[in-house]
């Protein structure tokens, strides 16, 4: 580092693309081997290097960046633009499903009954807990941005316990919406309307359990001082993503949970 | 025409008037520019330090960073050492058998059903 003439990260040698991509194959040929022989051996293993994959990776940024300080603001810029579009590709992914929903929902088949909900189709209520998990998800959009000016201004406990806020909100949501999942009237199995109710909430539940990973990681990073008042692009990515599973949520409450209902 | 930086793009960006007179971090006592950018830190013996109390613990940062940044020429996903050399060990060990195990279960897959 103190020997380069520029700004930019020539990146140590690194093993970790090579093991994510065997990951990925592994899960993928071990889902078909699942589908046709019931073994799961194979994509178990693909599970466990893929998540053994991701912290050597990102245990391996964030000791470059905090620790040998090659994150310049040229560096952190390009990783800007790598997270909006990376967010910007998520947004896609959810547009394929909200697109699948309209179709569907739009012009209603006679085999549906020619009506949206399809005929036999009890929705749940929009104003019960869906409702209450938009307010969920709206205050922790709240309790996010309070940690970020805690922690712009230098203010360790405040930032600590709203980021923490922040994740309790989150596994709030999750909890509510399993109940949800298991207390509902229909199933995946029940039609398109099943299929794009809980493929569309599905993800976007993954999403919500991925972003409190990410911000729980970023709370393990705050109490550990790797944030400066000026420098914590990480926390920023994580609040970034955060927000675009809020938004996703209010999209799907509009779209599936109230207009269709 | 007035300007702003915009924190986002980390460009100036065209402003209303009192945008380009206010900007959003210009806070009295805080200094107007980015503190220099710093490579490795000094590390700080803790009776130089503030007096100021712990919060959750004590800040390791600058002991690592001077670990980290030794010149040993050992690359950063192995620069702790043992726990580092065990994990990546067992990560190659699973991604080269699981590779092997991959072909042997496809090669299997692929025989015609015998009945």
């Amino acid at each position: 580092m103190a020997h380069q003439a520029h700004a930019y990260h020539m990146v140590d040698p690194s093993p970790w693309p090579l093991t994510g991509a065997v990951a990925a194959l592994l899960m993928t040929s071990g889902l078909a081997i699942w589908m046709h022989f019931h073994n799961t051996t194979l994509m178990t293993l693909g599970l466990i290097l893929l998540l053994l994959t991701m912290y050597q990776w990102w245990r391996d940024i964030i000791r470059e960046g905090t620790f040998q300080g090659h994150h310049t603001p040229p560096v952190q810029k390009g990783l800007r633009y790598g997270m909006i579009l990376f967010i910007t590709s998520e947004v896609f992914f959810f547009l394929g499903f909200f697109w699948a929903f309209y179709h569907s929902s739009l012009v209603p088949t006679p085999e549906l009954g020619g009506c949206w909900p399809p005929t036999g189709i009890t929705p749940l209520d929009p104003f019960e807990v869906p409702l209450l998990n938009t307010a969920v998800l709206l205050a922790s959009g709240v309790t996010v941005t309070w940690a970020h000016h805690s922690i712009m201004e230098g203010h360790r406990k405040e930032a600590i316990q709203s980021l923490a806020l922040t994740i309790l909100l989150g596994f709030y949501f999750t909890f509510l919406q399993a109940m949800e999942y298991y207390e509902a009237p229909f199933t995946i199995a029940d039609g398109v309307y099943g299929s794009t109710f809980f493929v569309a909430t599905g993800f976007h539940g993954l999403h919500v359990i991925i972003g409190s990973t990410f911000l729980a990681v970023c709370l393990l990073r705050q109490v550990q001082y790797h944030f400066t008042s000026e420098h914590h692009f990480g926390f920023e990515a994580a609040a970034w993503y955060w927000h675009f599973v809020d938004v996703v949520w209010l999209f799907l409450y509009i779209s599936i949970y109230w207009w269709g209902s | 025409m007035y300007y702003k930086f915009s924190g986002f793009t980390q460009k100036l960006t065209g402003s209303a008037p009192a945008t380009a007179y206010n900007p959003q971090g210009l806070r009295s006592g805080l200094p107007a520019e980015s503190p220099t950018m710093i490579f490795a830190t000094p590390t700080k013996v803790v009776s130089e330090a503030g007096a100021t109390a712990e919060y959750m613990g004590a800040n390791k940062v600058p002991d690592l960073q001077k670990v980290f940044q030794t010149s040993d020429g050992i690359p950063v996903h192995l620069k702790r050492g043992y726990p580092d050399r065990l994990l990546y060990r067992t990560t190659m060990a699973l991604t080269i058998g699981g590779v092997a195990y991959c072909l042997v279960a496809l090669y299997i897959a692929a025989q015609p059903n015998r009945k």
